[in-house]
């Protein structure tokens, strides 16, 4: 799947804990735009490999590098699956990952909360946000640092739907266009609406990567088809 | 049992008619207590929240020293001070000795181990929660120090009320260091212990009545913030 445009490469990637192998040798090049969905069942690997490429974890071995001197560390924003929420309100919750609070950061913070639809709930304390709301906010804190990569950790997973849209729609028209995005997801139809590209994580080896359109008309390996099918879960 | 009684009324008669002694005395404890409870506080909650959210070689001996220093005995810390404040003590040429001043440092050492211990019980919590999330914005340690101070801003005030009850109602480290002495170092305590020796019931009633009233309200007030704080989003308690 390597092409002209390729940024980010993944060589001999691997991760071990207490004498297990939780992700085995990876090696792979992955477009630097678009929306790289990695799909697998739970327990897969796909959370490792997210947060290998975070940098919240420290590979055992191999390597991660950049082609472009825009993508570093310093511009990638991480979302987990459970909403991390300061205790204070939605509006300092986004200004509180800034490390200088500029008055067009103010402004943007508003911007993309009303673009969350929580522009009503800025002073209320965030806690007191629904889980899907919690989402949204966390996702609009993650933009706010002007990610040049953005690592999506199944952030719809325990959500309500009415969020999930929501979400799915503002990555598609806003956020793909303008920067790398890394979706976790274990949902086939999710996959199906977001991905530019498809990262097929089983037992801890990437079997498959390629083209969203080719990985679902097209599986190569047994376990992407029993995976597609519904055969494992 | 009519003596009791008659010390009872009597020394309720001292606290309705605010007693220039026993009002005096009652400042003094208070004092004393405000200014050992504030400095073990700016000290040992930063302290706390920094061994919470930190790892480092040593930390779990650190860690271990500290809750192990929550049971000092008071004598003990009292007698430390007085060895090294004593004019033939290490820091005997300050002249504290008898002080106030010196009561206070007592008073600190006693309680500081409480606050810092605390307040990572509380912190540690809220660290499990936030410190995936501090990593992976690459968040200041300072800023996340003092973000985990703000958050468990209400948890914190219980930490707080706990040193206070442990000052005011302490007495064999700063009789030994204080001396009990009239006018200048006399407090609840230690006025309590020589007004009984003394057969003088109804002042040693007085205080402690007083001495009761402040550690019911106080731990009153701990639970009314417990319930309260159980009830807000994000409570570590």
């Amino acid at each position: 799947m390597a092409s002209e445009d390729t940024q980010i490469n993944i060589n001999d990637l691997s991760f071990n804990i207490e004498g297990k192998t939780l992700l085995h040798n990876t090696n792979l090049s992955l477009n630097g735009d678009g929306i790289t969905v990695l799909l697998g069942a739970n327990g897969a690997g796909k959370t490792i490999f997210l947060k290998l490429l975070t940098g919240l974890l420290t590979p055992s071995s191999g390597s991660t590098t950049f082609q472009s001197e825009n993508l570093s560390i310093k511009t990638r924003a991480f979302v987990s699956q459970e909403p991390v929420i300061l205790r204070r309100t939605v509006l300092k919750n986004m200004l509180f990952v800034l490390e200088k609070i500029t008055s067009e950061k103010s402004t943007l913070a508003k911007e993309l909360l009303s673009l969350m639809g929580l522009d009503k709930k800025e002073h209320q304390n965030a806690l007191t946000l629904s889980a899907g709301e919690k989402q949204r906010l966390c996702l609009a804190r993650a933009i706010i640092t002007d990610p040049e990569i953005l690592l999506l950790d199944e952030p719809t997973a325990n959500i309500e739907p009415n969020s999930t849209t929501l979400i799915e729609k503002y990555l598609i028209q806003k956020v793909r266009s303008s920067r790398k995005i890394f979706f976790v997801t274990h949902d086939i139809n999710q996959a199906r609406r977001l991905a530019d590209e498809i990262v097929f994580i089983h037992n801890g080896r990437v079997i498959e990567h390629s083209l969203a359109e080719n990985f679902f008309e097209n599986p190569k390996t047994r376990e992407a088809r029993k995976y597609i099918s519904g055969k494992i879960n | 049992m009519n003596d009791i009684s008659e010390a009872f009324v009597s020394s309720l008669g001292l606290i309705l008619f605010l007693d220039a002694e026993l009002l005096e005395i009652i400042l003094l404890s208070f004092r004393i207590t405000f200014y050992a409870v504030l400095i073990s506080s700016i000290l040992g909650i930063p302290l706390g929240a920094f061994l919470a959210s930190t790892h480092f070689k040593f930390r779990n001996s650190v860690v271990s020293i500290l809750f192990g220093m929550m049971g000092l005995p008071p004598v003990v810390v009292g007698l430390f001070v007085y060895l090294i404040f004593s004019r033939s003590g290490s820091l005997g040429w300050m002249g504290l000795l008898y002080s106030p001043t010196v009561m206070i440092i007592a008073q600190v050492i006693l309680i500081l181990p409480i606050v810092c211990c605390l307040t990572f019980q509380i912190i540690e919590s809220l660290h499990t929660r936030y410190h995936e999330f501090f990593r992976s914005y690459r968040i200041a340690k300072l800023k996340s120090v003092i973000a985990y101070i703000v958050d468990s801003r209400f948890e914190l005030t219980t930490v707080v009320l706990a040193g206070i009850g442990r000052s005011i109602s302490e007495v064999g480290a700063i009789i030994i260091v204080g001396g009990n002495i009239d006018h200048i170092t006399r407090v609840m305590t230690t006025a309590i212990a020589l007004e009984t020796s003394k057969g003088n019931l109804d002042l040693a009633l007085g205080l402690g009545i007083i001495l009761l009233a402040t550690a019911i309200v106080l731990n009153s007030f701990i639970l009314f913030l417990r319930g309260k704080y159980l009830k807000t989003p994000g409570s570590t308690i």
